[in-house]
């Protein structure tokens, strides 16, 4: 029967069409012997992909990976986490300070205040020195005339149903006449200084209404909001500090263009326009002015005190040359889109986003979206080209076929767990690196709830948590105790404040004495109430959600009752952390360079949708926290914020439990090379910089074809 | 008529569940600490994501249909992204069908032939245990043995590094790519068909006109082949609409396993991040196919069985 | 060679037509024919020293503990199956017996005391889903066959219930089910809802098809005729008779219950804890394959040896269920 030899034919026929394939393909071993190639190429495994490569628009880590090879900023940050000079030589920081004339105010013996007479006692008291620590000046005072401008409030509403929107309010300024002082270095306290002269309160009874006037009628209900604006609108003593860049000159964008300053206030340019809706705008608001002075040199000015300001300059910058107004027009116009989208276009929608161009060290080849990111390495780069030739980002998803490519060799870095790389220590083929990152790991308790408004509960819970236990063993050693909010390996962190210590007995005591007593069941209870609460965290972090378990189980010892939940990351946000509806969770903070602790700590900052979500307040932490933001002498800054350290550790408002050990394991043949003098190779072995990152020279790693013993 | 009204219902379902659940886009829950509430509301706003329902519903659709929607994950236009991807599932998806259709008719067949026997018994229990495996856990058992034994990457849809090998290798390469994910999602389908088909061929070969044909002496060959298989396949050619719904929700655990870019792992993806107009815009092409489909198969079960007709 | 086989085939209904009792009940002639499927045989065993297990660890893990699923030994943990726990564990953190019959996990905890009390949460999402979706394929299949030519408005019952199943299946089920669970709150019961309020479709379609056909039937007809409320006839005469491919189904509705929430746990949007089920403990232990391939192993061959014995009994069912099939 012709039917029947078909039916059993035909998946004979296509089983072994399918299976034959097997051996046309390389085995990994093949790969790797008959490809020289495969030395110089560089394959990165990731679980995500990523989403946009724009430097001003990424904010997830896989485009930041991809964008930090492509785009390089004005400065970065060097071994020693000090600020260096990329795109930028070198640079100056200075001080413009305002002091406006406010003439409802007397002197102190008096006298009316008006201009001359304001610049005369200054310019008096500076010559004859009655004024202590004035810092240095650059230009004698100066008064400036009375001038206007005109800018854009957006005042930030809640309407009934409680969501937020914003309304724009155009205002005219008149600029009253104003005193400037020109300062060789930045003084948060310059107008204390200037108090023997000016007398207390100077700026207490300015008539902001007098100077501000919106452009169209305000709404009742919006004056108060507006009114609330106008310090910070006019503000009647300013700081201005003042950073000036020399640029490098020559570099090229991988297209050949030339970098220069035009670039750098392009990109600032773009990431405030509100069109592109940048997330970056939070770092780049503090600044007043980008001016260009020639091509290789420009002058920001800050509308006020902010120190970590000048970290943002280590973002990448744009070429303007490709994604001007008029390039962007051009693309809207040839994607031939409708009237609505072609008002809404901006950066965030232009396909430049798929394929960035920078002045990075490697330059952009292909993006197969879910399945590889493809770089390869810029010749033209201003400094000697990277070893790796290639660069490839693979997208693999799950962490277990990402272990196995890894093994094979198919790929040649991956973001191994802890337990992976106990696992790759004794593996003599393997180079393993732990180094302590920024990050760190807490429970933090909801510091409204009655339950956990004393330091002693708080303390108690703590001291149920062994922590060492949880280091040794959930992460294998892979992580550092620590006992504060500053991440260890840098120079904020108070190294002399004790960590509480594991005493469940001690806990037990304590909480007695806050009047928990066992009841018969086994669980504290006071006035009635048992001591119970529900501990919650993300999905998708195997560790937290161990650490969940590890807690409960700890706390149940010491007779507390705790309930554990897994929120998966939108819903855990939205529902419980940004609402302060919870009772203690479980998260990390990755933190950054700068010691600004404003949005995680500061008590205006616990409303809904902020950060201090455990309603944390101390109005001692307050205050240094403002100080230490407002301070630019890195000495100065370093005691304030090892104050600010012992105060947090006192009221433990979280458990600090540990900042773990980023963990990285590489082939063994991956090394450093390095050509001294003679043109001749040296190789050396990989290390981590001082921030834990072990690819600050990536540029001069390179595969073997052997082992190298070091 | 009806169907266009399904459709509207359909969408509408779609929007509604994905618009009242709780979470948001994740562009929205900014990763700088240092973002402002104002500047959060100004991207909401973009995102229309404060406007009312029935007023977002109207913007979907709008966008929709003039092929401007916009993924709120990266503002890439939404219908290329979902064409990429459905041509990277789509060879996936054959492969799989193919095999389970060819696999499935023999076995099912031969099952019933000799019902009873131990051929019979043991594709049952095979059959059935196909079915009763997670998934995953065969597939990462296979990924071990084939990558760790075999030596052969099977992950992803290509070997990598392979640009400058002939085309034939590289065609090969992607075939074998193709083996082991199909297998993994065959097979549950080869499992389930064969059981169909056999129940169908026992039921036909029960019937008067199968034993008629017998008593004539026809060989039995022929009696089954040509008699009894061909009614016995009229229920199956309707199946062939049910497939469609198949191209576009890919398979989102063997995506993920086997590293596959494809439409599975784009909604997935898409869910994770609330990206809203993607998980629709998915939801409702799916709609649309189930709808075709069923469409499709009345019209194919028309065609072969004449005792129907059209309205 | 093939005549002869296909000869047997043709002649084995009748030998057995003949060996027919002619008094024999439904129930024993369902219980004869089932007992002679030895898989489905050994399947229903298995369930059903599954039942034991899945009772007997929701006791002994939650009322009596004998075994505490939630002790965390950190200093004990990935212990091999069958190793003793060591020394310095505080007694009243042994484990039954001092062995840790399958192992310890990533935390130390007792792997038999988690895949214990995973055995009954796992069977209760499995039989609740089910419940869930038979609850609801029922009442709207009857629905839809019962009183599917009252009309209201513009369409008639039949048609409003139909095109709501049409509606609900034209969303691909796993993606639309990925879909509720990522966006719903997480819990135990959510899952048990969403796996449930999305497989009643097929249910109801051969609910209804079974009523359209009983209510032509002369016994329908008859109780039409004496006048007994709606309500009983529905109830208490057509239900009994709609039922056996309705339970059929269930028991493969459960073996695929319980797979969907292993495959929910792997992509992460399974049972949260403290619930452990088999299906989490299995995505949790996949990534410690090389570690301690127990915590892949055990659970996974676990849900393949239950699913497969639901699928089987499911199967025998649906044969000695089978009215056209059983009398050859």
């Amino acid at each position: 029967m012709l039917i029947k030899r078909l039916l059993l034919l035909i998946p004979l026929v296509l089983v072994v069409f399918l299976l034959q394939s097997f051996f046309w393909v390389p085995t990994y071993e093949n790969q790797a012997a008959g490809n020289p190639n495969r030395l110089v190429t560089y394959i990165e495994g990731s679980s995500g992909d990523a989403k946009i490569l724009n430097p001003i628009l990424n904010a997830d880590s896989a485009s930041a990976n991809i964008v930090n090879h492509v785009f390089e900023g004005l400065l970065d940050l060097d071994e020693h986490l000090n600020l260096r000079g990329r795109l930028a030589v070198d640079w100056a920081i200075t001080e413009q300070a305002y002091l406006l004339v406010n003439a409802h105010h007397r002197f102190p013996d008096g006298q009316e205040v008006n201009g001359t007479s304001l610049l005369q006692r200054l310019s008096q008291a500076l010559q004859a020195g009655v004024l202590r620590d004035m810092p240095e000046m650059l230009q004698p005072l100066a008064l400036l005339p009375a001038s206007q401008r005109t800018e854009q409030v957006s005042l930030l509403k809640v309407d009934e149903k409680g969501k937020p929107h914003v309304v724009e309010v155009p205002v005219t300024v008149q600029v009253p006449e104003r005193i400037v002082f020109s300062l060789k270095q930045v003084d948060q306290d310059l107008f204390e200084r200037l108090i023997p002269v000016l007398g207390e309160r100077y700026g207490d009874q300015f008539s902001y209404a007098d100077w501000i006037h919106p452009q169209k009628a305000v709404a009742p209900e919006d004056e108060e909001l507006l009114r609330e604006k106008y310090p910070e609108i006019l503000p009647v003593a300013e700081h201005n500090p003042t950073i000036v860049f020399h640029l490098r000159q020559g570099v090229k964008f991988h297209d050949g263009h030339i970098f220069d300053a035009g670039d750098v206030k392009f990109t600032y340019e773009s990431i405030m326009n509100p069109k592109n809706l940048s997330p970056r705008t939070p770092d780049f608001e503090p600044i007043k002015t980008v001016e260009i002075i020639d091509p290789l040199t420009v002058k920001i000015v800050y509308k006020r005190l902010y120190s970590p300001a000048i970290n943002a300059w280590t973002m990448g910058i744009l070429p303007e040359h490709v994604l001007h107004a008029e390039a962007l027009n051009r693309e809207k116009q040839e994607r031939g889109l409708s009237e609505a989208a072609q008002q809404t276009f901006g950066m965030r929608d232009s396909q430049f986003n798929r394929r960035p161009l920078g002045t990075g060290r490697f330059q952009f080849v292909e993006w197969q979206g879910d399945e590889y990111i493809h770089l390869r390495r810029f010749e033209d780069y201003w400094e000697e080209p990277a070893q790796y030739h290639e660069y490839f980002m693979r997208i693999i998803p799950d962490l277990l076929t990402q272990e196995v490519e890894f093994r094979t060799g198919a790929v040649d870095f991956y973001g191994a767990l802890p337990h992976q790389v106990a696992r790759y220590k004794e593996d003599p083929t393997y180079q393993s690196f732990s180094s302590l990152g920024f990050a760190y790991t807490y429970i933090g308790y909801n510091n409204r709830k009655p339950l956990f408004a004393s330091r002693e509960v708080r303390t108690a819970l703590g001291m149920a948590i062994n922590v060492q236990e949880i280091t040794d063993f959930l992460i294998y050693g892979e992580g550092e105790r620590i006992t504060g909010p500053y991440p260890q390996n840098t120079e904020w962190y108070n190294p002399s404040i004790a960590p509480i210590p594991y005493d469940p007995e001690g806990a037990k005591a304590l909480l007695a004495h806050m009047g928990w007593k066992m009841n018969a069941e086994g669980w504290l209870e006071k006035d009635g109430k048992v001591f119970e609460f529900t501990l919650i965290t993300n999905n998708g972090n195997p560790i937290r959600k161990n650490i969940l378990t590890i807690a409960q189980n700890a706390w149940k010892r010491i007779g507390v009752k705790v309930n554990t939940q897994v929120f998966e990351w939108a819903v855990f946000l939205n529902d419980f952390v940004n609402t302060g509806d919870f009772d203690a969770v479980v998260l990390g903070w990755s933190m950054g360079i700068d010691p600004d602790l404003y949005q995680i700590w500061h008590s205006s900052q616990s409303g809904p949708q902020q950060l201090n979500f455990v309603g944390y307040h101390n109005s001692k932490a307050d205050e240094l926290i403002v100080r230490i933001r407002q301070e630019y002498n890195r000495n100065r800054q370093r005691d304030l914020t090892h104050e600010l350290h012992r105060v947090i550790a006192e009221d433990q408002p979280y458990t600090f439990l540990y900042a773990p050990l980023s963990t990285r394991v590489l082939d063994k043949k991956i090394v450093l090379v390095e050509r001294d003098a003679n043109g001749q190779e040296h190789y050396k072995k990989i290390f981590p910089i001082k921030s834990g990152d072990i690819t600050f020279y990536f540029y001069k790693w390179r595969k073997l074809d052997h082992t190298p013993d070091f | 008529m009806q169907r266009v009204i399904l459709l509207v219902i359909v969408s509408f379902m779609a929007h509604s569940i994905i618009h009242l659940a709780p979470g948001e886009p994740s562009e929205v829950d900014p990763m700088n600490p240092r973002m402002k509430p104002e500047d959060i509301a100004k991207i909401r706003a973009a995102f229309h994501l404060d406007d009312p329902l029935y007023l977002q519903y109207g913007y979907w659709i709008r966008d929709l249909f003039t092929g401007e929607l916009k993924s709120f994950k990266d503002s890439q236009p939404v219908l290329p992204k979902i064409w990429d991807r459905f041509l990277n599932s789509l060879p996936l998806f054959v492969v799989a069908t193919l095999l389970v259709w060819t696999w499935a008719f023999p076995t099912g067949i031969y099952g019933a032939v000799h019902r009873g026997g131990m051929y019979d018994r043991f594709t049952i229990f095979l059959a059935y245990a196909l079915i009763s495996i997670p998934g995953f856990f065969l597939s990462y058992l296979v990924i071990l043995w084939v990558a760790g034994w075999l030596g052969v990457p099977v992950i992803s849809i290509k070997t990598f590094g392979m640009d400058q090998a002939q085309p034939v290798f590289k065609m090969m390469d992607r075939v074998w790519h193709l083996v082991i994910p199909s297998l993994m999602s065959a097979l549950g389908g080869v499992a389930i068909l064969s059981r169909y088909v056999r129940s169908q061929m026992l039921e036909v070969l029960g019937q008067d006109y199968v034993r008629t044909a017998r008593a004539k002496g026809l060989e039995e060959d022929t009696v089954i082949y040509r008699h009894a298989l061909g009614n016995a396949l009229l229920p199956f050619v309707t199946m062939f609409g049910f497939l469609l719904p198949g191209l576009i929700g890919g398979s989102v655990i063997f995506e993920q396993i086997f590293a596959w870019p494809g439409l599975g792992r784009l909604g997935y993806e898409a869910i994770l991040s609330r990206d809203f107009p993607v998980i629709m815009t998915l939801n409702f092409m799916a709609a649309v196919l189930t709808l075709a489909g069923t469409f499709l198969s009345d019209i194919l079960y028309a065609v072969v069985d004449p005792r129907i007709r059209l309205q | 060679m093939k005549t002869v086989i296909s000869a047997q085939v043709a002649t084995k209904p009748s030998v057995r037509a003949d060996d027919l009792p002619e008094h024999e009940t439904p129930w024993q002639e369902f219980v004869r024919i089932y007992q002679k499927d030895r898989l489905a045989l050994a399947g229903f065993f298995v369930l059903l020293a599954l039942l034991v297990i899945a009772v007997a660890g929701k006791a002994l893990t939650e009322w009596w503990v004998l075994f505490d699923p939630e002790v965390v030994r950190l200093p004990d943990k990935f212990f091999p199956p069958l190793s003793s726990p060591s020394p310095d564990i505080a007694a009243s953190d042994r484990p039954l017996g001092g062995l840790y019959l399958f192992g310890t996990d990533e935390l130390g905890r007792d792997v038999f005391a988690r895949m214990f009390q995973g055995s009954f949460v796992s069977l209760s999402v499995g039989f609740v889903a089910v419940g869930i979706s038979l609850l609801v394929g029922i009442v709207l299949g009857g629905f839809a066959g019962y009183y599917g030519q009252v009309k209201l408005g513009v369409m008639t019952v039949d048609t409003l219930i139909m095109r709501f199943t049409d509606a609900m299946m034209c969303f691909p089920t796993f993606f639309l089910i990925l879909t509720a669970v990522a966006l719903l709150p997480p819990s135990i019961y959510t899952i048990m809802f969403i796996i449930g309020l999305t497989s009643w479709m097929g249910t109801t379609r051969f609910v209804r098809a079974e009523f359209l056909a009983l209510r032509e039937q002369d016994y329908v007809t008859a109780a039409k005729a004496l006048g007994l409320p709606e309500a009983r006839i529905i109830f208490r005469h057509m239900v009994p008779n709609a039922l056996a491919p309705v339970f059929v189904s269930a028991t493969i509705g459960v073996a695929t219950a319980i797979l969907t929430e292993s495959a929910l746990s792997f992509l992460g949007f399974g049972v949260p804890p403290p619930y452990a089920t088999w299906g989490n403990i299995l995505s949790d232990g996949k990534g410690f394959i090389f570690d301690a391939p127990w915590l892949f192993f055990i659970p996974g061959l676990a849900i393949f040896i239950v699913v497969l014995a639901f699928n089987l009994v499911g199967e025998g069912l649906r044969e000695a269920l089978n009215p056209k099939l059983r009398r050859r």
